[in-house]
């Protein structure tokens, strides 16, 4: 994962922290598509490159630790270039 | 044959919108779309809908995502002479069938084929037409939108030609906006007032080229931008700020004139971070379905004031704001808590400046809250909540997200509660946050309590 360290729950909670400004013991664990956007561009950024989602993968995704599961997924997959 | 008052409306699509040359670009997706390609889309699409039952008089139902389909069909709709209903591809089927009953369009568009990756903004649609009944359109109005409202149900509202019109008209006169030749990198949906008029009408009507990214990520957009030499105005709302202000442009836009935002308020520390970042204007817009474009601050200059745009009147009225609106937009038995005698009441709290006549809002004198740009009732999602088998009493109120304290027999699960809700509600509109409780708080009287204090401690 070019040099970041693995992605974990706490990093995903703290990106939906920043979004909604709350405390990161109120994040919500339910999320929606906004939230999932935000969090895909976020990993994008951290790790420099891009997510090869599909949109199967994308819906069904409800909450944080399933959006986890796909990210790191995805992550694994090496990245073209 | 009786007098129709929405078929004399057509020829406004030809006059107001297909202007410019044939070979002018509408639309790049990113393939560019001229004039003349879309007239040609246009047309086909008219036979299709005619052959599918739609008349002049009639309505269409358009359920679809946005998409190059969206648009044909919708300007094929228009230029039938028939009525366009407006239906947001995320709401449920048990929505959609409640808004289809209570409409009855002769026509359905809805995608046979969906298309292209994910978080996409516009999508690939191959779409199909069906029957749906032979009754002519229940209003003389061009378009209907629904939102979602404080009786349970949505709210019908209409708009008719003349008034899209002079809405494109109205953007036509405010400093600041995209002018013909330049682009428009569009991020909010074009099925909602601010995309509709505000980027896919006036653009058409301008010459202002719509691009779309190719996906919802802020590097997308940068790339939207840089794509073309012309100047670009980023039109969203305030979460589009936030993915280009945590973006680190890869080198110089100079194409990038401005951001420009509608929605809700942005605060002023995400104001400051996307404008030190691009050192563009990042423009503020209020407006509501039911009038369009009310006010505009598109230099940033007046934040979190705006300006009525050219037309519009504004006044305070009991710390309400009431804009001026010369017909009821509803559709069903006229309101006069909403809409009397020229003025709609916005049901947001706001001043008007008497010497500058600037408007200040601030914030909702309802239950209405705003999820990333899209309005939700919070009294639609808690009447959808009660209803549900199992729940005996349900609040929901905003508590820094859309939050249902929920009481139930005892034979729910949160899982099973949701599942329910997904069913029957569009994402946008469901609860982040369920509370299971086996009794809600209530007041000495028997009245539920809506504290959010109270509400946490009892969950707690």
């Amino acid at each position: 994962m070019t040099g970041q360290p693995d992605l974990g729950r706490a990093d995903l909670v703290s990106m939906l922290a920043e979004l909604t400004a709350k405390p990161v013991d109120q994040v919500p664990d339910r999320i929606g598509s906004m939230e999932l956007a935000w969090l895909v561009h976020l990993v994008e950024q951290r790790y420099d490159r891009r997510l090869e989602l599909t949109d199967d993968q994308l819906a069904g995704i409800r909450t944080v630790d399933d959006a986890l599961a796909v990210f790191r997924t995805s992550l694994t997959v090496p990245a073209d270039g | 044959m009786a007098e129709d008052p929405v078929s004399t409306d057509a020829s406004w699509v030809d006059d107001i919108l297909f202007t410019g040359r044939p070979t002018d670009i509408c639309l790049r997706l990113p393939e560019p779309v001229d004039k003349a390609t879309l007239r040609r889309l246009v047309g086909a699409a008219q036979t299709r809908l005619a052959e599918a039952g739609l008349r002049p008089g009639g309505a269409a139902a358009l359920r679809l995502p946005p998409s190059l389909a969206y648009v044909v069909n919708l300007l094929a709709t228009w230029r039938t002479g028939a009525q366009a209903i407006l239906l947001d591809h995320r709401l449920t089927d048990h929505e959609v069938d409640r808004a289809l009953r209570r409409l009855d369009p002769q026509v359905v568009v809805a995608p046979v084929r969906t298309g292209g990756g994910a978080l996409r903004i516009f999508v690939d649609v191959t779409e199909g037409v069906s029957a749906y009944s032979d009754r002519p359109a229940g209003s003389p109005h061009a378009v209907i939108q629904l939102s979602s409202g404080s009786t349970g149900p949505s709210k019908v509202i209409g708009r008719t030609a003349a008034d899209l019109v002079g809405e494109v008209h109205r953007y036509t006169r405010i400093d600041g906006v995209a002018l013909p030749g330049e682009r428009i990198v569009l991020l909010p949906s074009m099925v909602h007032v601010l995309g509709l008029v505000g980027g896919l009408l006036y653009g058409l009507h301008a010459g202002v080229e719509l691009c779309p990214p190719e996906r919802l990520s802020g590097d997308a957009i940068l790339a939207a931008v840089a794509a073309q030499d012309s100047p670009a105005t980023v039109l969203g709302v305030p979460f589009h700020i936030g993915l280009l202000a945590s973006t680190v442009p890869p080198g110089p836009l100079p194409q990038l004139r401005r951001m420009t935002t509608g929605g809700e308020l942005v605060p002023a520390a995400v104001a400051r971070a996307f404008t030190d970042r691009y050192g563009v204007p990042l423009g503020n817009m209020y407006g509501m379905t039911e009038v369009g474009v009310i006010g505009t601050d598109l230099y940033g200059a007046h934040r979190p004031a705006i300006a009525p745009a050219p037309g519009i009147r504004v006044r305070e009225s009991g710390g309400e704001l009431w804009v001026s609106c010369p017909a009821n937009p509803y559709v069903g038995l006229a309101d006069p808590t909403r809409w009397a005698d020229g003025w709609l009441h916005t049901r947001d709290a706001g001043a008007v400046d008497p010497g500058t006549g600037l408007v200040t809002v601030k914030g909702r004198l309802d239950s209405q809250v705003s999820v990333g740009g899209m309005k939700v009732d919070l009294t639609e999602v808690e009447a959808t909540v009660a209803e549900l088998p199992g729940v005996t009493a349900a609040v929901v109120v905003w508590d820094d997200g859309i939050t249902a304290y929920v009481q139930t027999d005892g034979s729910l699960t949160e899982d099973t509660l949701d599942k329910q809700l997904a069913e029957r509600l569009a994402g946008y509109k469901r609860p982040r946050t369920l509370h299971l409780l086996a009794q809600l708080p209530r007041t000495t009287t028997g009245k539920l309590v809506r504290s959010t204090t109270v509400l946490r401690d009892a969950a707690s």
